[in-house]
């Protein structure tokens, strides 16, 4: 981890833990209300899990809502025949991301082999198998209503059983709320997305996310040097997967109630659509285009009923106007600037170290690395 | 035996509905090398625009409007954005026809709202026919044997025609197409327009059979990809087969076991996409390692 | 006979009846530089291509250092010891010369597949410094920093050629890899091949007879999908159904190197 802090992590690391802390309050300014702020961390796990797979593996999948939906499911499942007098949070959410998990594995198996499109319509069929098995199952899932409510689950830590719907105590912050708005769900999501983004950016950043990378760009000169090209897809399929299914099991059991439309064709595109608008190959953007979306959403559908219609302009906008997300843009034209003032990364002080040796072929002309993935962090 | 024949029929219909639409999605995709995820918009839109002509001059008129409403929606689409698309990666292409059918989808549901319509019928059309032991609506029949017109000339154009042979080769190799000269341009265009046409104006013509709403659209595209997966990419014939088998599938399916008929075409998709990728018709380009 | 580090006995590729390859008996023993030359559409590029794995052999075998690697994959076969240089270079775009090799490096040094998620210095020095001696033997130390995309066509091959020397190979399968240099530049690239040779197995696909005749150990000879000859360059040179088939169109002095 030491890598990670030598190129900017520490800074990161801190930005984001203010950012998390600071968000409900800042939304509620906006006039967003502490639950959908809940709503928005969670969903963005998920869509952090749907970039790593998009924009540093290059694929297109068009079925994460069996992901999504089937965590929470499986979570609310296991709430409601397994420990209905005991509800136990981290069994529930294990249970949900594991059973992602293990479907990630199995469909990533026969689907990182394909090419593309094919990836896509592999991922799709798959999808629209499980929402159709899920739609007629109305003996266990309740089929199109879905189930409608599950027991309160508990976290049990050490002698305690928290519920999470517990508030925070009160405290007037004026424009920005009243520290009670916030529950304890919010804090656990919190800490959640936390991990989960600073373990993105070390994965990324490292010789997994490198060798990723390489595959993306190039994939027949990536098997052509030794690396198998499947292997690494699969990997990154079922991280996905399983962050996918976290996202959900928490959303589920945080709402509950779950419907079929968890699993269905619309919640696998708001992931498209989410990561496109906020910016594939960014740390940041997965989160900023979830929650710019799920507020405007939000905010709109009350008044416009044809929200979703500037949703989908914005994103054929963004797409054609902002191929790098809105984050990604705002890194490349401003960021971009800052980031040939700051110092060499130190793989690139190495680098120019070795060169410098007697005998060394030559002198290197700066640090900076050239590659729009190359620029230093968000 | 009145069941089965019932359904065997229904599953003509339907299935000659996603041959129509298939067969657009394929010919673009092997002349243009675009997958198109807003070909389901051509379908819907010539569904409403057939509505309201026929609504005001009646249901022929209905007809012939859509498919040239659609065509020239086709025609503003491949020149404003579509363009710099075509020969891109997979999954930009998904991305920006996706959006169009998202935006698409959510117009059509402002203009005309989401509760579903119905088609104005001349009410000699909506009888029944006696086929034998059964009866069975006219329409239908109607419907089924217009689709089979359409689609001959569709194979028509492709193979006797200068713009179908751009057709043919391009699906062979796109680059020889480019060689060989000719107004390429124009030709993509044609054959675009052509495609979206067609789904345009089965759009249309089903809509008396499966009504319309705004998702209908989208609800027909994605069981025309598992045809296109199954048939081929890229083969008319392909989507002749797969779109009847698929059809037939899904019917037969509903007769026997009603919650399976959905799951089971996914599964065919499935089952294709990994045992013979490129579909029993397709030719085998390089799909997979 | 040496013992033979690549042989290959009664190898062929068909298409339908089309025979790319028919037949093919082939062997080159450690540290050879073997010419593999013949007229266009004589199955060269496809007999590499089976070497290497990118195509599938439809029959015969293949044997490297005494396994028989007819059914190993490609990737794999990059970790036995047999890379590839391609036709067209082959690279990745985005990346500088030094990351390039580094890559290739990396995928020698962790295998197949690894979880890395941890950086290892250790590792990475062991990886730059492979890198570095690819470029080195390359002769791109000049451009190391440079986007792989923004290079000129000549140094774009010698890259792909690099790329494929940092994967450590016991055996270097160049195909064309001066086509389209200026002469200066390939007969440079000539020499850097000749130089790479006195450390590893080089087989070679060119058409550039000057720099064939110069640098080989050995030659052989491929026409419609057939081994026409094999043999020094003198006795290519001399031979009648090689100068019927091939030579025929240059003049003898083209021919004297």
């Amino acid at each position: 981890m030491t890598r990670a802090r030598g190129d900017g992590g520490v800074r990161f690391a801190i930005l984001s833990a203010a950012g998390i802390v600071l968000f409900p309050f800042l939304f509620h300014a906006i006039n967003g209300y502490a639950g959908l702020a809940t709503q928005i961390l969670m969903v963005s796990i998920a869509s952090i899990g749907f970039n790593l797979l998009l924009g540093y593996t290059g694929l297109l999948s068009y079925g994460h809502a069996m992901f999504y939906g089937g965590g929470g499911y499986v979570a609310a499942l296991l709430l409601i025949h397994f420990m209905p007098d005991h509800p136990n949070l981290w069994l529930a959410v294990f249970g949900g991301t594991l059973a992602a998990t293990a479907l990630a594995l199995v469909v990533g198996a026969l689907a990182v082999r394909l090419y593309g499109i094919y990836f896509a319509l592999l991922t799709l069929a798959f999808a629209q198998m499980i929402f159709f098995v899920v739609e007629q199952a109305e003996g266990i899932t309740g089929g199109d209503d879905g189930i409608q409510s599950f027991p309160n689950a508990l976290l049990p830590i050490g002698p305690y059983n928290i519920d999470l719907g517990t508030a925070l105590p009160a405290f007037d912050l004026g424009p920005f709320g009243n520290l009670s708005d916030i529950k304890l769900w919010y804090v656990l999501t919190a800490v959640i997305l936390y991990v989960v983004l600073i373990g993105m950016r070390a994965l990324t950043r490292s010789q997994f996310g490198e060798v990723l990378t390489a595959i993306r760009e190039n994939e027949e000169r990536s098997s052509l040097i030794g690396f198998n090209a499947s292997a690494y897809r699969l990997a990154a399929f079922a991280i996905s997967g399983a962050l996918t299914g976290l996202s959900g099991a928490l959303r589920a059991l945080y709402d509950g109630t779950i419907s079929v439309e968890s699993v269905g064709i619309d919640r696998s595109g708001s992931f498209v659509i989410y990561t496109i608008i906020g910016g594939v190959q960014t740390l940041l953007g997965p989160i900023a285009g979830t929650g710019i979306i799920m507020y405007l959403e939000s905010v709109l559908s009350a008044h416009l009923g044809y929200w979703r219609l500037i949703e989908g302009l914005i994103f054929v906008a963004v797409i054609v106007f902002l191929p790098n997300g809105i984050v990604g843009t705002i890194r490349r034209n401003y960021l971009a600037r800052v980031a040939k003032e700051r110092a060499p990364s130190s793989r690139a002080l190495l680098a120019e170290s070795l060169r410098a040796r007697p005998g060394g072929p030559t002198q290197s002309a700066g640090g900076a690395e050239a590659g729009p993935e190359r620029l230093k962090n968000d | 035996m009145v069941a089965l024949s019932q359904a065997l029929l229904n599953g003509l219909v339907l299935g000659l509905i996603y041959v129509a639409i298939a067969v657009g999605l394929t010919i673009v995709f092997g002349t243009l090398r675009l997958v198109n995820f807003a070909h389901g918009a051509f379908y819907a839109i010539g569904a409403y625009v057939g509505l309201v002509v026929a609504q005001q001059a009646g249901l022929w008129w209905g007809f012939l409007a859509a498919p040239i409403a659609v065509a020239l929606f086709a025609v503003v689409l491949d020149r404003v954005l579509l363009r710099p698309f075509y020969g891109k990666d997979a999954t930009s292409q998904i991305l920006v026809t996706f959006g169009i059918a998202l935006i698409v989808e959510e117009t059509l549901r402002l203009i005309f709202g989401s509760t579903t319509q119905q088609y104005p019928m001349p009410a000699a059309l909506t009888t029944s026919v006696s086929l034998g032991a059964f009866v069975y609506p006219a329409y239908r029949l109607l419907f089924a044997g217009f689709v089979i017109v359409m689609l001959v000339l569709v194979w028509l154009f492709i193979e006797r025609t200068d713009y179908g042979l751009i057709v043919r080769a391009g699906v062979r190799d796109r680059t020889m197409v480019q060689l060989l000269g000719g107004n390429i341009r124009q030709a993509s265009t044609i054959v675009f327009a052509l495609g979206a046409a067609i789904a345009g104006l089965v759009g249309a013509a089903a809509s008396p059979i499966y009504s319309i709403a705004p998702g209908t659209g989208f609800a027909f595209l994605v069981p025309s990809f598992v045809v296109v997966v199954v048939g081929g990419l890229g083969s008319f014939w392909g989507a002749v087969l797969g779109g009847i088998l698929i059809g037939e599938l899904q019917s037969l399916t509903t007769l026997v076991f009603a919650p399976g008929a959905n799951v089971i075409i996914y599964l065919c998709m499935a089952l294709v996409l990994l045992l013979r990728p490129q579909g029993l018709l397709g030719e085998s380009e390089v799909i997979r390692q | 006979m040496t013992s033979a580090l690549l042989e290959t006995s009664k190898l062929g590729k068909f298409f339908g009846r089309f025979a790319a390859n028919e037949d093919i008996d082939f062997s080159v023993a450690p540290g050879e530089l073997r010419a593999v030359i013949g007229p266009n559409g004589a199955g060269k590029t496809t007999f590499f291509n089976m070497l290497s794995g990118t195509t599938d052999a439809t029959r015969g075998s293949i044997v490297f250092k005494g396994a028989d690697i007819t059914r190993v994959s490609g990737t794999q076969r990059v970790h036995l010891g047999i890379a590839k240089a391609f036709q067209t270079a082959n690279l990745y775009p985005e990346q500088t010369v030094l990351q390039n090799c580094r890559l290739a490096a990396l995928a020698h040094e962790q295998g197949t597949f690894a979880l890395e998620v941890v950086r290892r210095s250790r590792r990475l020095l062991v990886i730059d410094e492979i890198a570095e001696r690819a470029i080195e033997q390359l002769d791109l130390g000049n451009v190391a920093d440079v986007r792989s995309g923004d290079l000129a066509h000549g140094d774009k091959k010698r890259l792909d050629i690099a790329i494929a020397l940092a994967t450590q190979p016991e055996i270097l399968l160049l195909d064309e890899p001066v086509a389209g240099m200026s002469r200066d530049d390939a007969r440079k690239t000539g020499a850097l091949v000749r130089k790479l040779a006195d450390t590893i197995t080089v087989l070679i696909i060119e058409h550039d007879m000057d720099m064939i005749m110069g640098i080989s150990d050995s030659i052989t000879v491929l026409e419609s999908g057939r081994v026409l000859a094999t043999g020094t360059p003198a006795e290519i040179r001399a031979n009648q159904q090689v100068q019927n088939a091939y030579l025929g169109g240059h003049s003898e002095a083209e021919l004297e190197a």
